[in-house]
């Protein structure tokens, strides 16, 4: 069973298997049973079906899956969804790039600032949809400031027009400083020698930024893009604080959709069917950035 | 590692050279102004959090009649257990957490043997498949385990980590080959290895992952609410949720409550951000 290592040349000792299971076993446990075997049993799970009538359940195949494809509340939820996505990452990623640049430059107290952005990482989504719910309510402060501006009064989450962009500045609000130190340091990596090269040869800022900084920053980049998308995709705290998905279902996010099908409406394998769903679209996501960072050679 | 570059200290004075201080001034100022509000706010007495609004002014953001009453009244009722329990829950995470994934990332890093590779797919995989996700199939079977409302059904779920595990791993890569042999001649078992070099040689890594693993734990929402929900094992959160769901909410409170699950992580993370950077960089990037 002994295989030899055909690089290296190690100390001889109990078998390296061994020891490494050792070693590996608590962790590996941990991860199977608590991460694996759930996906495993969503899986299992989203391919049964409990009768009401005769109280049994049994295998019915993709007949979850069948019916989720026509069911109109699921495509509202993709649609949400989709839709959130597409606003809140590109806006997030733009924004965390732009404050990067500006607090990668050196000026009085610059990290001080910069950890004023940072700060709000620290509160957790439930907080954090706590307090912009109050910030958004009627009466509150954000329409006292519109008020003081002239601007009249906005409902905010209680607006099917504007609760989706609503929950979006909440999010942002935390997300942009969480992306923003992924770009900043990535910035820290790029030799300043390429800066003064590039100003000897006469380059101005813009097009420092577009030929030197955009390039050599193509891999913090397209991990923030991928990790805020798998991110956001899974938004669940403000929905299930502040909206409940409503006003009439324009914050219906699928975190929420699944949440509510398996607890409201109790029927826990069609939610399954759409935990799968849901998996199978982060894991796709995910494959995708792997491709995007092997591209460019590992370690 | 960046550090910090010094030079050209002669650089050209211009107008412009104060706009990306104004610009910092501003944005920090913006992203902080809701968390000075609500501390503000928790120090006011509960009636008066959203009153007096129609007239903004700097007295907003500061309150001049402060009073800790409202913290006072929060720990009296069922949202000091409840911060309690987080901090245990955190506490015991990390401990444990790191345990199990340095111990994994020594496995994987120093030994050579057949289904490394397997390994560590299935440390890849399961960082990959987001947790709250698959909180729902899980919370069925810790519910049929008996485990819903104890200590031991929050914790679980934070402890298997595979990004600690990823991180410790890269680190403990990077420790010189040498330093085991020359252990390994002087005679010391590979536990003592563990234990007397990795561990002490890895300090940063350590912190980084420790890091990882009270976030996940702090920042949970969705699998405290599906398995912690009878007041004595409530977590932070839902304490917090209960309270501002209340027919007649107590802002004061909410307020109050906010900013103890908020001051915690960030006293945490200030002062551990160097490491938290790091942790990023490594993670995310290589």
């Amino acid at each position: 069973m002994k295989t030899e290592p055909p690089t290296r040349r190690r100390p001889v000792g109990p078998s390296q298997g061994r020891l490494a299971l050792y070693f590996l076993a608590p962790a590996l446990l941990a991860l199977v049973l608590l991460r694996l075997l759930p996906a495993l049993m969503a899986l299992i799970s989203s391919l049964r079906h409990h009768s009401l009538t005769d109280g049994v359940t049994r295998f019915v195949g993709l007949a979850n899956y069948a019916d989720l494809w026509a069911d109109p509340q699921f495509w509202q939820s993709t649609r949400v969804t989709l839709l959130f996505s597409l606003v809140i990452n590109p806006l997030q990623v733009l924004l965390a790039l732009g404050l990067a640049v500006l607090f990668n430059r050196r000026f009085a107290g610059a990290r001080f600032w910069r950890s004023l952005v940072f700060a709000p990482i620290a509160v957790p989504p439930a907080v954090s949809a706590v307090i912009w719910g109050i910030l958004y309510r009627p009466e509150g402060p954000l329409n006292a400031f519109l008020g003081a501006l002239g601007i009249p009064a906005q409902p905010f989450l209680t607006s099917p027009e504007q609760a989706l962009y609503a929950l979006i500045v909440l999010m942002s609000w935390v997300g942009v400083g969480y992306w923003m130190t992924f770009l900043i340091a990535g910035l820290q990596d790029i030799p300043q020698e390429v800066y003064d090269a590039a100003g000897m040869d006469g380059a101005n800022a813009w097009q420092r930024f577009v030929h030197i900084t955009l390039p050599l920053l193509r891999r913090p980049l397209s991990f923030v893009l991928v990790a805020a998308t798998v991110s956001n995709f899974l938004v669940f705290a403000p929905v299930q604080l502040l909206t409940g998905g409503g006003p009439d279902g324009s914050t219906n996010l699928m975190m929420h959709d699944v949440f509510r099908r398996a607890y409201s409406v109790g029927d826990i394998h069609y939610a399954q069917a759409e935990v799968v769903v849901l998996v199978a679209v982060t894991l796709a996501v995910v494959a995708v950035q792997y491709r995007l960072m092997q591209g460019k050679g590992e370690e | 590692m960046a550090i910090e570059t010094h030079r050209s200290p002669r650089r050209r004075i211009s107008p412009a050279r104060h706009a990306p201080l104004i610009a910092a001034v501003v944005i920090g100022l913006l992203f902080t102004l809701p968390l000075l509000w609500v501390l503000a706010g928790s120090l006011r007495p509960g009636d008066q959090v959203l009153a007096g609004l129609e007239t903004l002014s700097w007295r907003s953001v500061v309150p001049t009649d402060a009073t800790l009453d409202n913290y006072l009244t929060l720990f009296q009722g069922d949202f000091g257990r409840a911060v309690l329990n987080s901090v245990v829950v955190a506490a015991v995470t990390v401990c444990v957490g790191l345990l199990l994934s340095a111990t994994a990332a020594f496995g994987l890093a120093v030994f050579d043997f057949r289904g490394r590779g397997a390994v560590f797919a299935v440390i890849l995989l399961s960082f990959m498949i987001p947790f709250d996700a698959i909180a729902i199939p899980l919370a069925s079977t810790f519910r049929a385990w008996d485990l819903q409302n104890t200590y031991a059904g929050l914790i679980l779920p934070g402890i298997g980590n595979g990004l600690a595990i990823f991180l410790l791993r890269q680190f403990f890569l990077a420790v010189p080959r040498e330093l085991v042999e020359a252990a390994r001649l002087d005679g010391l078992g590979w536990w003592g290895i563990f234990r007397r070099i990795y561990l002490p040689l890895s300090r940063p890594a350590l912190i980084a992952a420790g890091l990882t693993l009270f976030t996940f734990q702090w920042q949970s929402y969705m699998w405290p609410l599906l398995i912690g929900t009878e007041p004595a094992k409530q977590l932070g959160p839902i304490a917090l949720g209960t309270l501002q769901g209340q027919m007649v909410v107590d802002y004061g409170q909410v307020f109050a409550a906010a900013v103890v699950l908020t001051v915690i992580p960030l006293v945490v993370l200030l002062r551990l951000q160097r490491y938290f950077t790091q942790s990023i960089a490594g993670s995310g990037l290589k």
